[in-house]
């Protein structure tokens, strides 16, 4: 068994400081640190208000009463974004951190984690910006600094990283929320994306289940139509927080994580409900030097899945508005529009159909497709803490099996009120919840059985065909 | 196209090229407005005009009326700062509806086709709601010369929205053809007394001194929001057939009149 401890890896040891005198000290620390003193102070002079003591413990207060925090910052020391609360008067909570990261740089070292009872903070630096991660959820290190990376890329996505580093090359001291403002909610949303959906912990993406052949004939309409446009790149086909379909052009292909921050940005802007919209969006794994242009639209009122056209021609808009008229024009004709709409009011499959004695839950990834299917929660995970703490369940397993450097192929754990079981072979990762006082003979019986069921469903549940044009 | 060296006769044939995406209809007329350009008129009216820019020329005097029954297709933008309303004003106009509770700031730019019947015409409006935020600046500025009509948010219970009009006009100067209609409005104009932070006589000042037509809106109540796009459609369609068909047409005047007859309560105000 492995404890979550073995993961700090942190350059510093794990300090016996609690938060709470770390955060009361933020004053003296700021007055103390004549570097970070000075910059606080070029940038934005602090209240001069007798009662700012007392007005930042109640802010902090208010702080202490969320278990995670992101915190943005540029690396000169202004705020860029907080995750609850207001930057402006978290001045001094950032010019302690941009202190704790300074310490270490100069001595030639880089701070990466610091942990204080249960609390986990964690430094990403990315210059020219800085993202800081707060977890008292003992979530394992590397989790926090994916989410921070994550958090990073939708930065990334909305400036491009040239446009960054170009504005701080400028001007050091420039307050990036001028450019970010809008994008706040959708950085609240992928944090919270990050901390539910198991697409994020298993790197892969879900899928629309349906029926494979009526799939093919959705992607075949898309792919005929796409290809005929030079310069479209990518083309996606959404509904709500799954995949139905995706076409690319030939050498090219949409990682993971760019494709979860387009699924947040869909989902997280109501307004192309109710236009069909042009934008500008950078994909920072595909390339974060540029945008590409996003033409967004549902495919009609009476069908509600969203089409994302990906070019990188921005006079593109006419000729991808009528692709998309088309698109949905042939999807009505051959029956796809109601195909679609049955998939998405479909009760979505449930585990007890595989009929498999004490599972209760699983997470099921083909590796090389990147894909995952999540089957609904089921009693006893009916409430939404319950089914967060089987996420923090999953998401350690998760990391234990994937630790760097080794190669564990089953873990078998058993908990207090569960007992789970992770699997890997060449092709598939399993993540399974049993009852608690399931054997280990038990489990892997179960192993055999879900494989065999999953044969059978995998049609519908994943996506084998990307076709290319 | 040839090159030409005059600077004015430059002038009128830029104007052409940002008219080059136009629809087929109004293809062929800028194309017959091109041999009348480039061989007589290059004389601009000196009377003011409705919008009141400089250099403002009433394009219809060259032009052949075009049949008031075929479907004219105009590009109106609504312009502004972040949250002002201009996605709300557009889906009020669109569904009747007003999107209450969270605020969702539009990504990009949102596009809209809307058909109006002005008296026994068809006005296609093509309708471009931008976002209002920094960074999608250069964008929206892309479509800026395509143009026919702008309309001008900015939000009454927002001193700063109103306090950048004035920037916003100077970029419209820059980027947008001359010719364009020009709506100033005074959004959320529904608001407790006490939460507003223009008064209605600041908008007009404002709007009179840019020569601009000025209203305000509110997209929750639905104050004047059909009469802005109407307004707007009204002068469109003006432009293409007005003097043969009506003699004249002053989008101010029609304003006016509409906002009076309709809504005793904002004149008064």
């Amino acid at each position: 068994m492995i404890s979550s401890e073995e993961y700090s890896e942190n350059m510093e040891e794990a300090q016996e400081t609690d938060i709470s005198i770390l955060v009361s000290d933020v004053n003296n620390i700021a007055i103390e640190e004549s570097e970070v003193n000075k910059s606080i102070s070029e940038n934005k002079p602090l209240p001069s208000s007798s009662e700012q003591s007392n007005s930042y413990e109640n802010l902090f207060d208010q702080l202490k009463g969320h278990n995670k925090h992101i915190f943005v910052l540029s690396t000169a020391g202004k705020p860029i974004y907080t995750r609850f609360g207001n930057e402006n008067q978290l001045a001094s909570l950032f010019g302690l951190m941009l202190a704790l990261m300074s310490v270490t740089q100069d001595s030639n070292d880089t701070l990466q984690s610091i942990c204080c009872g249960r609390t986990r903070i964690v430094f990403v630096n990315k210059d020219p910006i800085i993202l800081v991660g707060v977890s008292q959820r003992s979530e394992p290190y590397d989790q926090i600094k994916k989410q921070l990376i994550y958090v990073y890329n939708n930065i990334i996505s909305t400036l491009t990283l040239t446009q960054l580093k170009k504005i701080f090359l400028n001007r050091t001291n420039f307050d990036l929320r001028r450019l970010m403002s809008g994008s706040e909610r959708l950085i609240d949303k992928l944090i919270t994306f990050t901390e539910n959906d198991p697409g994020f912990l298993l790197d892969s993406i879900s899928c629309l289940q349906m029926p494979s052949n009526s799939r093919d004939k959705i992607t075949q309409t898309i792919l005929t139509e796409c290809s005929k446009i030079k310069n479209l790149v990518f083309g996606l086909l959404i509904a709500q927080k799954h995949i139905i379909s995706i076409v690319r052009m030939k050498k090219y292909s949409l990682q993971v994580s760019d494709i979860h921050l387009i699924l947040n940005l869909i989902n997280s802007t109501e307004s192309f409900k109710t236009a069909e919209s042009w934008t500008p969006i950078c994909l920072p794994t595909f390339d974060s030097s540029g945008y590409m242009h996003a033409h967004i639209s549902y495919l009609a009122e009476d069908c509600q899945a969203c089409l994302v056209l990906l070019t990188i021609d921005h006079d593109l808009f006419f000729t991808l508005s009528e692709a998309k008229r088309k698109i949905t024009e042939k999807m009505r004709r051959n029956d796809c529009l109601q195909a679609i709409n049955d998939a998405i009011i479909r009760q979505p499959l449930s585990l007890a159909r595989a009929n498999i004695l004490g599972l209760r839950h699983l997470l099921y990834k083909i590796k090389n497709r990147s894909q995952h299917w999540c089957p609904p929660f089921t009693l006893p995970y009916n409430t939404d803490t319950l089914q967060q703490n089987l996420m923090s369940v999953y998401c350690s397993l998760i990391s234990q099996m994937n630790f760097p450097g080794r190669n564990l192929k089953v873990i078998y754990q058993q908990l207090t009120s569960e007992t789970i079981v992770a699997w890997a072979t060449d092709e598939v990762e399993l993540y399974m919840c049993f009852e608690p006082m399931v054997s280990k003979e038990c489990a892997t019986n179960a192993v055999t059985k879900l494989t065999q069921w999953m044969k059978k469903e995998e049609d519908s549940l994943f996506i084998f065909n990307i076709p290319m044009f | 196209m040839k090159k030409i060296k005059t600077p004015i006769l430059a002038m009128a044939l830029d104007d052409n090229i940002s008219d080059d995406v136009f629809e087929s209809i109004e293809e062929a007329e800028v194309n017959q407005n091109t041999k009348n350009l480039l061989t007589t008129d290059t004389n601009y009216d000196k009377r003011p005009s409705s919008t009141g820019y400089r250099d403002y020329k009433l394009s219809s005097a060259t032009r052949k009326p075009s049949d008031p029954s075929l479907k004219i297709l105009h590009k109106t933008i609504l312009l502004g700062d972040s949250g002002v309303g201009k996605t709300s004003l557009l889906v009020k106009f669109d569904t009747g509806k007003f999107q209450t509770g969270n605020f969702s700031a539009t990504v990009g730019i949102g596009f809209t086709n809307k058909i109006i019947s002005v008296d026994d015409s068809k006005v296609k409006l093509q309708i471009w709601d931008t976002a209002g935020q920094e960074r999608f600046r250069s964008v929206t500025h892309a479509y800026y010369r395509d143009a026919h009509a702008l309309l001008l948010l900015y939000d009454v219970t927002n001193k700063i929205s109103f306090d950048n009009i004035r920037a916003w006009l100077s970029e419209i100067r820059d980027y947008a053809n001359e010719q364009v209609v020009i709506m100033l409005i005074g959004n959320k104009a529904d608001c407790n007394p006490s939460d507003r932070m223009v008064k209605r006589e600041d908008g007009e000042r404002l709007a009179k001194e840019y020569s601009v037509t000025f209203m305000e809106t509110s997209a929750k109540s639905g104050l004047n929001v059909e009469i802005a796009f109407m307004a707007v459609a009204r002068e469109l369609l003006f432009k293409k057939t007005g003097i043969e068909k009506k003699g004249s047409f002053n989008v101010q005047d029609y304003v006016k009149e509409q906002t009076k007859s309709n809504c005793p309560a904002c004149s008064t105000t």
